[in-house]
């Protein structure tokens, strides 16, 4: 339809143009120096989208104890001062960006160690790549065990396994009928998460159920869909089932969603939780007083009485100008402060070698809860949870253990 | 055979051989994902192009055949099939799912197909969520034994996307691809001339599919872990259907090289420009949209037919591509009905 | 689950239905008069949400009345989007793939305007009025559900009354009906669209500053909406106004009782299963039916 004139121009504009283009491509990209006196840290958190807030809170945790490291003078490592240096993605909650940007910062960036993905799919995603670099991943925000049981061998998760979450949760419910506060037999109705998490959590819950008879039963067992605007079907079936405790499990929005949606329905039950979720200051803002009495089980409190964590809250406070929200930082700083513990005693840039020292390492002075941090054989760390109830006037206490409470539980609900 | 048609013929040819040879300048390993994933949605883009540019059917529910072709490659490669097997079970898989989507809603005209492809990918997206065999949400894992040879991914991919355009050219020249162009012209006057729109779009929509699945397949092979819904990045999601339409859309829709340059662009921007600036992406997409609707409809290739038509009226004003203009109407994407 | 239980689930999906209405109806007239897919819609329904939490956040200014506010507001915002971009879009009688393209890049530029003004975190607003719940015997009701209803069936109302009685009803209903026909009679076709569009606009940013009373929103609200907008304008019929009320009670009901009998995270598949089964068995929704028996506009 054109002439020979106009197709030789065309195709001459054409190859120019995709020269052009894969001139875009061979620009080298710049990759952070590696060597010299520096240590890429790389972390890939999501810092918008459905999970940005807990994601700027993880951040802010390593970024503190990067902070920490350095003022300090670094790590030292045969001799010679090591600066570490942080390499920040954010994967928006999307979970192929995710493992996109961990392959990215292990890739281009040459991450020594990469810290990330903050919820359990962005967790999953970003797992499969530290074995393909063979760079060690800290994930401070993921807890699912099915991420620590493919054999992958750079892998390490500083959250407990949501088993635990379960089985403490029950134990605790156990622990309230011992002391009278609710009675033996009571009916249990569980909405959890379509998650591994959720999964995870049902399990521990029931595990625990199973090897105390007599004392609760199940009645009612759901998953939701993630991110959903409106439960209120899921809610009318759980008043339909007339239990007396309501357990759910949850991420942040639907926890919030959920809650608001509950109280309209006007419903009561003797305890509510949600899983990991409970005090968090988005939560009390966007529902007030409609957050009391609700329980959490969480990696980490504020009103743990160890000094070291009550330094980490004030540090926290003059780093980011508020008050640690829950468990979110705390689990992240930890992570940075094991791997700076282990590429130190691993005396290397080594990769391979950081990763056998995490293997060996014990964080003595951990602000979690048992003061001690230290991974399982299969990556995965193992503390004991925290209990703690949203009590009126804005207060939160640990309730459980009854050795770490500050505060007595409120139970049943009034 | 002139000079100029063996130009245009090899300028493919050369680019294909310059990807082939590329890797051996030792480019980063950052840099070869980069490709990878451009080549992959590069497929995609020539696929949808196939039913949404050549046959005029727009449909938002690709990425069941990008999510299906994961799901199948992944299971086929966990019990032990070679990759190459499980690219043409992803292949076949996505093509039997274009017959059950496409069966129904072929029947269907303009927005309706278009509202009816959505809710089909929805509808599967929670399905899949949900369906404890392939892990539900909380997604699928591939365990590959054997090192990871970046490379191989690499070719896999290139050849795929060769493949790709190659049948993408093939239908645009042949009588095949003149049946597509008239039903998306005027479908009716399509039947009376003996063609069958509904056999062609059926046909039409299974090539497509069948690449979706293989870059599906790709991605999952390359990714390892695959989720339906991830958040806004699984293979389900609303969000990589919405990609896989906004390339050859960008690039040109209807052309053969659109898809193609489509894909580039929204590869590099993805990769990229999202990286660096992750607050204004979608900005970026909204507004190359809305300026490209209104602006210059055939996208990408559009652009450059103009910049290429004011050297040409320069010299002299020949009839050229004004008959290009009385053979198709408008521009391919302005006036014509969805 | 006893007679009773089914009370409260009754009760909750009329309400919803009245919610759903109003927020399709603004779709519904965009549509039948440009013949547009407005896929924006659900960014417009954002920034109603986002208007009514300003308003309340900085003026004190109470969600009921934002949401009133939001009529106007909205209506001149739908004007000015008309006149700066829609009203380029090349004329037909057919839905074409550039407005389809047009709306949704405008849908990413809001999402995006509102990402950067308000960031990605949810947003709420939280009244006194928000857990307070009304009993009616054994069933309960959430105060502001019910007053999200009332809002919308009256808005509703209105619009159908302005409809059949008003000038601009005509104009907008001859149009619909045959565009060319009406033009011939003497309807100007540009004005009476952008008036339809300011409409319709006003409508998406009112349901949306209503919906910001039940859920939290975040920019990327409402694309749950959209989706759900869709099935009822095509259960009512594309173009008919009280097969969008019809299509809305619909799927109120469906998504409601679904969830009695299904895991509740299979419930968006009944959804879309329904939109695509609508779509092969009953192409012109329920008002297609309704058609054959007496004549509905």
């Amino acid at each position: 339809m054109e002439n020979r004139f106009m197709r030789n121009r065309r195709w001459k504009a054409g190859l120019l143009f995709l020269a052009g283009v894969a001139g875009l491509f061979a620009s080298p990209t710049q990759s952070a120096a590696q060597g010299g006196d520096t240590i890429t840290i790389g972390v890939v958190l999501p810092i918008s989208g459905r999970e940005g807030k807990p994601g700027q809170y993880q951040k802010e945790g390593v970024e503190l104890a990067i902070k920490q490291i350095n003022d300090k003078g670094g790590l030292t490592i045969k001799g010679k001062k090591y600066h570490l240096k942080e390499a920040f993605y954010d994967d928006g909650s999307d979970s192929a960006k995710s493992a996109s940007l961990a392959e990215r910062v292990m890739s281009t960036d040459n991450a020594t160690a990469v810290i990330g993905g903050y919820s359990t799919a962005l967790g999953e995603a970003e797992s499969v790549m530290p074995d393909r670099y063979k760079t060690p991943w800290l994930t401070p925000g993921a807890a699912a065990t099915s991420i620590f049981s493919h054999g992958y061998q750079y892998v390490f998760g500083t959250l407990s396994p949501v088993l635990l979450l379960g089985s403490t949760t029950a134990e605790f419910l156990g622990y309230l009928v011992d002391q009278g506060k609710l009675k033996k037999g009571l009916k249990i109705a569980m909405a959890v998460e379509n998650t591994d998490h959720g999964i995870d959590y049902v399990n521990g819950v029931q595990d625990w159920i199973s090897k105390h008879p007599g004392y609760f039963t199940v009645v009612f067992n759901e998953k939701f869909e993630l991110g959903g605007t409106d439960f209120s079907g899921l809610l009318q079936k759980v008043k339909a089932a007339r239990a007396d405790i309501f357990l759910s499990d949850a991420h942040l929005q639907d926890y919030i969603t959920m809650q608001r949606q509950y109280l309209q329905s006007g419903m009561h039950h003797q305890v509510i939780s949600y899983g990991a979720r409970g005090p968090e200051e988005a939560a009390r803002k966007a529902l007030g007083d409609g957050i009391n009495y609700i329980f959490a089980g969480i990696w980490w409190s504020d009103k743990l009485p160890y000094p070291q964590a009550q330094k980490f809250i004030n540090d926290y406070k003059q780093f980011t100008g508020r008050a640690p929200d829950s468990w979110y930082a705390a689990t992240a700083y930890d992570s940075m402060r094991i791997l700076a513990q282990a590429i130190q005693q691993a005396g290397s840039t080594d990769k391979t070698k950081i990763r056998d020292a995490l293997r060996k390492a014990e964080l003595k002075d951990s602000i979690l809860p048992g003061t001690v941090l230290k991974y399982g054989p299969n990556g995965q760390a193992g503390y004991p949870f925290v209990i703690v109830q949203n009590q009126p006037g804005g207060k939160v206490e640990i309730v459980y253990p009854k050795n770490a409470a500050t505060g007595a539980p409120i139970a049943p609900t009034p | 055979m002139t000079a100029a048609r063996l130009g245009k013929l090899a300028v493919p040819f050369v680019i294909l051989l310059l990807l082939l040879l590329f890797p051996a300048t030792g480019p980063s390993s950052d840099l070869v994902k980069i490709l990878f994933t451009t080549f992959v949605w590069i497929i995609t883009s020539i696929a949808w192009n196939i039913v949404g540019g050549f046959t005029g059917q727009v449909s938002f529910g690709f990425a069941v055949f990008y999510g299906l072709g994961a799901y199948a490659a992944a299971l086929l490669i966990n019990s032990g099939r070679s990759p190459y097997f499980a690219f043409l079970g992803a292949a076949g898989v996505a093509v039997l799912a274009s017959f059950l989507v496409g069966l129904p809603t072929f029947r269907l005209r303009g927005p309706y197909f278009a509202i009816a492809t959505i809710g089909v990918t929805e509808a599967v997206r929670v399905v899949m969520s949900n369906v404890p065999f392939t892990g539900g949400a909380s997604g699928y894992r591939i365990t590959e034994y054997g090192p990871f040879r970046q490379l191989e991914h690499y070719y896999q991919a290139l050849v795929a996307v060769a493949l790709a355009v190659a049948i993408s050219a093939w239908i645009s020249g042949s009588r095949f691809g003149l049946a597509l162009r008239a039903i998306k012209q005027d479908q009716d006057a399509a039947a009376q001339l003996g063609v069958n729109p509904y056999t062609f779009k059926l046909w039409a929509h299974a090539i497509a599919a069948a690449l979706t699945g293989v870059a599906g397949a790709l991605h999952a092979r390359y990714n390892i872990y695959i989720d339906p819904t991830g958040g806004a990045g699984g293979v389900f999601a609303f969000t990589t259907g919405i990609s896989i339409l906004l390339m050859p859309v960008i690039g040109g829709i209807g052309t053969v090289w659109g898809p193609v340059l489509g894909g580039a662009v929204f590869g590099i921007v993805e990769e990229e420009i999202v990286v660096k600036f992750p607050q204004i992406h979608l900005l970026l997409y909204g507004a190359l949209l809305i300026l490209i609707v209104l602006l210059e409809p055939d996208g990408l290739v559009g652009l450059f037919h103009r910049i290429v038509r004011l050297f040409r009226r320069r010299r002299d004003d020949s009839g050229g591509p004004r008959a290009d203009k009385v053979l198709w109407g408008r521009s391919r994407l302005e006036g014509r009905e969805l | 689950m006893s007679l009773i239980d089914y009370l409260d689930p009754l009760v909750a999906a009329v309400l919803l239905a009245g919610i759903y209405a109003a927020m399709s109806i603004g779709m519904t007239v965009i549509y039948g008069v440009m013949k547009i897919v407005n896929l924006a819609h659900a960014g417009f329904m954002m920034m109603g949400a986002y208007f009514a939490f300003e308003l309340f956040e900085r003026f004190h200014v109470h969600p009921v009345i934002g949401a009133l506010l939001a009529l106007p507001t909205f209506f001149l915002f739908g004007m000015a989007v008309y006149w700066l971009l829609v009203r380029w879009l090349p004329r037909s009688d057919q839905p074409t793939l550039s407005s389809l393209l047009l709306m949704f890049g405008f849908w990413l530029v809001l999402q995006n305007v509102a990402l950067l003004i308000w960031g990605n975190e949810d947003q709420s607003i939280l009244t006194p009025m928000t857990f307070s719940v009304i009993r009616f015997g054994p069933v309960s009701i959430a105060t502001v559900r019910l007053v999200v209803f009332v809002l919308a069936v009256v808005s509703v109302v209105v619009l159908q009354i302005v409809l059949r009685r008003s000038w601009f009803g005509r104009a907008v209903r001859a149009l619909i009906q045959n565009p060319y026909a009406a033009q011939i009679t003497g309807v100007d076709d540009r004005r009476t669209a952008m008036l339809s569009f300011g409409v319709g606009i006003a409508f998406a940013g009112f349901a949306g500053s209503l919906l910001a009373m039940l859920y939290s929103f975040s920019p990327d609200f409402g694309r749950q909406f959209l989706l759900r907008s869709f099935v009822i304008i095509v259960l009512g019929g594309l173009e008919s106004f009280s097969g969008v009320a019809i299509g809305a009670l619909i799927l109120a009901l469906v998504e409601t009782f679904s969830i009695l009998f299904v895991q509740a995270s299979y419930q968006p598949a009944i959804s879309y299963g329904l939109l695509v089964v609508v779509l092969l068995v009953l192409p012109k929704g329920v008002a297609g039916l309704l058609e054959k028996k007496w004549r509905v506009a």
